[in-house]
C-alpha cells in the first residue's frame, strides 16, 4: 500500500473515529436486532442502544432526547423539515426566507417548494458572506412560515448570527429551521439558547458513520405541524417510516459524546493550526485572499489564489493532499460555486478558489507539510504561466 | 502509432523527473465510440495527459481514476456506459452510443518489462506485433489484469508483470490474430490454471508497423505533403538527386537520401506498409524509380504526380525497353495521383494524396461516408469463449 494523500477536506466528510467504530461493531454481530421488534431480546437490545444514542445526540445540541429523530442524513432532515412544515401548515402558498449561500439541500428543496406554489425570498450576502439582519426582518410577511438559514457555511466556514435570527423568528412568530451540518460538534450549538425550532445535522461530519442524520423538532411544534415525508411505519414517533440503522445510530451517539467532551479543546487547537496555515501561505505567496470575514468556523479556510486554476492545482497536488474547490457536490461538470459568486467573486475567481478544512486527526507537522506542498505548487504554476506569456509574446 | 510514440516520449520525461504515471487503454467497446480498442492515454501524477481515450468526454473522469490508481498502486478496469441518453451520472449527452471499457495501469518505472516498455518494443522494429492485455469483467480491481504480452511477427515474445498463466495457452489466438490482421477478444476461465479462479478477457491487439511514406522529390511543393504526413505520425523518407534541395535543414523530420535514380532505393526499406510518391518533377527520375517499383518491388501504393499522358508514355517506354512487370503491379500504381477532390494548390494536392494513401492502406473505397452502407469503423468487438 502506498502512502495516502494527507486529508484536509473535513468539511466534506470525516473519518470514523476508532472509538466510534469500536462502539458500532457489536451491532453488526450479536446485536443485529430490529429496534421495532417489540417481543424479543434482539429487538429490545437494539431499541435500548438507539435510545441511548438519542440521549447522546440530544445532549450535544442542548435538546431533549424525545425531540430528536434519526434520518439517513442531513439532506433528508432538511427535506423533511422544509417540505414537512409546508405540508403541515395546512394552507397553500407559504413564504419562506432563506439566503443565497445555503447548501444545495436547502436551495434545491426551496426551488421545489416554489414550483409547488410557495414563495421563497433569497437574501443577498455581502463580500464577507454575511446577510443583513435588517433585510431579514424586512422580508418577513404575514404569510411567512419559516426562516431557513444555516448555522455556518460549508464552503467558507462563515458563522451566521444564529441567536439574533432566533430572536427575530420569535418576535414575528415564524419558525426557524437551521441547517447546522457544519457547526454541530465543531462549535457550541444550543437549540434553546439559539431559539431554533428545527435543526438538521449528520453523523459523518462529526467522526461518525455515513448514512445517519438527525432532525431536532422543538416541542412547541406538534407532530401535525411537520408532515411525514417517508411513509412505511410509525417509526420515530410517526415522523419517519423505515427500519432504523442501529449500528449507524450507535456510532452517531458515540461520536456526539466525544464531540461534547472534546469540542472546545479541539476547536482551539485547530484554530491555531488554521491561522498559522493561512499566515504562512499568505507570506509565501503574494496576492492570496482569504474569503469570508473573521467570524468563521475554526477549522475552515477558503482561499482565492489569483491566477491559479484551482482544478489544475488540486490535480497536481492530489498525490500529496486531499483538498476541495468550492463545493464538492457539483460532480463532473465544472460548476461555479453559488456561495462565492453570491459573495461577489467573479466566475473566474470562483474557479481559482480552494477550500482547506482541518479536523481531529490533523497534526502540526501535517500543516507544515501542506504549506510547503501548496506554496511550491502555486509558485511553480505561476512561473509556468509567466513563461508561457513570455513565449507567446 | 503516433499516440504510442507520444506516450513513449512523455513517459521518458516523467521517468527522468521521477514522476509516477498510469497508462489508460481502451480494451473493449460495445456499440459506437469515437476511439476504439487500443486507444491509449498516459496520465502523469501532476495531472497532465498524453494521448486520448475518447473525444474528450471521458478524459476528465479517467484522469481522476488514474490518479487514484497511482496512489493505490493497483490496476483498475473502469466502464463508461454512454448507451443511455439519460445518463444520470455524467449528466450530459455524450452523443456516443456505446459501452467503453478502459484499463488503468499504474506503471512501475523500475520494471524493465512494464507495459510501456512493451509498447516501446512493439515500436522498435518495422514488424507487426500482437499486444495482449487482460481485463476482468467480474472484479474491476483484479490484479491479474494488465498489458502482459507482446509477440512480434518474428515470434519474439516479451512478458510483463506477474502473470501466472503460461504463454502457450494463448498461442492459438495469437496466431489467429496475426493471420486475420485485426484485433480480437477472447474470454478465458482460469480455474485449474491459476490460483485465482476467475474469468479474464484478453484483447489481442494487432499492431501494424507505422506507415512509411517515401517521397521522390524535394522541391517546395513537397512541404505540405511532409507536414500532413507528420501530423499523422507517418515515417517519412525523401529521395532526390539534388543535394541543394534534399537537406535536413529544409526537412528536419525526414530521413534524406541524395542519390541518382538508379541507386535511389538501394538503402530505402520498401515493405508492405510503405507508400511511394513520385513527384520529382523530373520525367527521367520518376521513370527510373517507377521501373524499380513495378518490376522489383511490391509496395502496396505507388503514386505518381502528372497527367495520364505522362503515365502512359512512361509505361510504353519501359515496355519498349523490355522491362517486365506483372499485371497486378499496375493495380498498385495511382497516376494521376490523389483522390478527386478538385485539388489545385500544393496544399490541396497533398491532402488528396494523403487521403488516397490512407484509403488504400485501410482497404476502403473512399467516397462519402453518408453514402456508405457499412459501419464507419471496421472494428470487431465480439468476445469469443475459450475452453481451456
Amino acid at each position: 500500500m502506498n502512502e495516502l494523500p494527507l486529508y484536509l477536506d473535513y468539511c466534506a466528510t470525516t473519518p470514523c473515529d476508532p472509538r466510534v467504530v469500536e462502539q458500532m461493531l457489536p451491532y453488526f454481530g450479536n446485536y443485529f436486532g430490529n429496534a421495532a421488534s417489540k417481543d424479543h431480546h434482539y429487538g429490545w437490545m437494539a431499541k435500548e442502544a438507539i435510545e441511548f444514542a438519542r440521549e447522546q445526540v440530544a445532549e450535544l445540541i442542548g435538546a431533549r432526547p424525545q425531540q430528536v429523530i434519526f434520518t439517513s442524513g442531513a439532506t433528508e432532515s432538511i427535506n423533511l423539515a422544509l417540505k414537512g412544515l409546508v405540508e403541515g401548515s395546512g394552507r397553500k402558498g407559504n413564504h419562506i426566507i432563506t439566503t443565497k449561500v445555503e447548501h444545495e439541500a436547502v436551495l434545491d428543496s426551496c426551488r421545489y417548494l416554489e414550483q409547488q406554489g410557495n414563495t421563497i425570498t433569497y437574501l443577498e450576502v455581502n463580500k464577507e458572506g454575511d446577510f443583513s439582519l435588517e433585510a431579514l426582518e424586512r422580508a418577513i410577511r404575514p404569510d411567512t412560515l419559516a426562516i431557513a438559514i444555516m448555522y455556518a457555511n460549508n464552503e467558507t466556514g462563515v458563522i451566521n448570527p444564529v441567536k439574533e435570527i432566533g430572536a427575530i423568528a420569535k418576535k414575528y412568530q415564524v419558525l426557524f429551521m437551521c441547517d447546522a451540518t457544519q457547526a454541530v460538534g465543531k462549535i457550541p450549538v444550543d437549540v434553546q439558547i439559539d431559539g431554533i425550532d428545527l435543526l438538521c445535522f449528520s453523523a459523518h461530519k462529526i467522526y461518525g458513520p455515513k448514512g445517519v442524520g438527525a432532525l431536532f423538532i422543538s416541542k412547541k411544534l406538534r407532530r401535525t405541524l411537520v408532515f411525514k415525508q417517508q411513509h412505511g411505519g410509525a417509526h420515530e414517533g410517526g415522523y419517519r417510516g423505515g427500519t432504523l440503522n442501529t449500528a449507524g445510530i450507535v456510532g452517531f451517539g458515540r461520536a456526539a459524546t466525544i464531540c461534547s467532551e472534546e469540542m472546545e479543546m479541539e476547536g482551539a487547537r485547530l484554530q491555531t493550526l488554521r491561522n498559522r496555515f493561512e499566515a504562512s501561505l499568505l507570506k509565501n505567496v503574494t496576492g492570496l485572499v482569504v474569503n469570508g470575514g473573521t467570524n468563521r468556523l475554526p477549522h475552515v479556510s477558503n482561499i482565492l489564489l489569483s491566477g491559479i486554476d484551482a482544478e489544475g492545482l488540486l490535480l497536481k497536488v492530489s498525490k500529496y493532499l486531499a483538498l476541495s474547490r468550492g463545493s464538492a457536490c457539483s460532480g463532473l461538470t465544472q460548476q461555479v460555486s453559488h456561495v462565492l459568486t453570491a459573495m461577489g467573486l467573479t466566475k473566474e475567481e470562483a474557479h481559482q478558489t480552494v477550500r482547506i478544512s482541518l479536523g481531529r486527526f490533523t497534526k502540526m507537522e501535517d500543516m507544515l507539510y501542506a504549506i510547503t506542498i501548496l506554496s511550491d505548487a502555486i509558485k511553480e504554476m505561476l512561473s509556468e504561466k509567466r513563461l508561457n506569456i513570455v513565449k507567446s509574446s | 502509432m503516433k499516440e504510442i510514440k507520444q506516450i513513449l516520449k512523455a513517459y521518458e520525461i516523467a521517468r527522468q523527473k521521477g514522476q509516477r504515471v498510469a497508462l489508460a487503454t481502451v480494451v473493449h467497446v460495445e456499440g459506437s465510440s469515437y476511439r476504439g480498442p487500443g486507444a491509449r492515454m498516459l496520465v502523469n501524477e501532476d495531472g497532465t495527459l498524453t494521448g486520448a481515450i475518447s473525444g474528450g468526454c471521458l478524459e476528465g473522469d479517467a484522469l481522476r481514476k488514474a490518479l487514484m490508481a497511482i496512489v493505490e498502486n493497483k490496476t483498475l478496469l473502469t466502464t463508461y456506459d454512454t448507451s443511455d441518453d439519460d445518463d444520470a451520472i455524467f449528466g450530459m449527452g455524450l452523443g456516443c452510443n456505446g459501452i467503453i471499457r478502459v484499463l488503468i495501469e499504474p506503471i512501475n518505472h523500475k520494471d524493465n518489462a512494464n507495459p510501456i516498455e512493451l509498447l516501446r518494443e512493439a515500436m522498435r522494429t518495422r514488424k507487426a506485433s500482437v499486444i495482449v492485455t487482460f481485463f476482468s469483467l467480474r472484479d474491476k480491481w483484479s490484479q491479474l489484469q494488465g498489458t502482459h504480452l507482446l509477440i512480434k511477427n518474428d515470434s519474439a515474445v516479451f512478458k510483463s508483470g506477474i502473470f501466472a498463466l503460461p504463454v502457450d495457452i494463448f498461442l492459438k489466438d495469437i496466431h489467429k490474430t496475426f493471420e486475420q490482421q485485426y484485433t480480437c477478444f477472447v474470454k478465458y476461465e482460469t480455474s485449474g490454471i491459476s490460483a485465482e479462479n476467475t474469468t479474464l478477457t484478453a484483447i489481442f491487439e494487432y499492431l501494424e508497423p507505422n506507415v512509411s511514406l517515401v517521397i521522390a522529390g524535394a522541391g517546395n511543393d513537397v512541404f505540405p505533403l511532409v507536414n500532413m504526413a507528420e501530423i499523422l505520425g507517418w515515417q517519412i523518407t525523401l529521395v532526390d538527386g539534388r543535394p541543394a534541395y534534399a537537406t535536413t535543414s529544409r526537412f528536419p523530420s525526414c530521413q534524406i537520401v541524395v542519390s541518382d535514380a538508379d541507386k535511389a532505393f538501394d538503402n530505402v526499406l520498401l515493405d508492405d506498409r510503405t507508400a511511394v510518391v513520385l513527384m520529382s518533377h523530373n520525367y527521367h527520375y520518376d521513370k527510373s524509380l517507377l521501373k524499380v517499383l513495378l518490376s522489383e518491388n511490391y509496395v502496396p501504393y505507388i503514386g505518381m504526380l502528372g497527367p495520364k499522358k505522362k503515365k502512359d508514355r512512361i509505361l510504353a517506354e519501359l515496355d519498349e525497353a523490355g522491362v517486365l512487370w506483372q499485371d497486378e503491379a499496375l493495380i498498385r500504381l495511382f497516376s494521376p495521383i490523389g483522390l478527386n477532390i478538385g485539388a489545385e494548390t500544393p496544399e490541396e494536392i497533398a491532402l488528396s494524396i494523403i487521403a488516397e494513401i490512407k484509403a488504400i492502406f485501410a482497404k476502403r473505397e473512399s467516397g462519402f461516408l453518408r453514402d456508405y452502407p457499412g459501419k464507419i469503423h471496421s472494428r470487431n468487438n465480439q468476445i469469443i469463449n475459450s475452453r481451456l
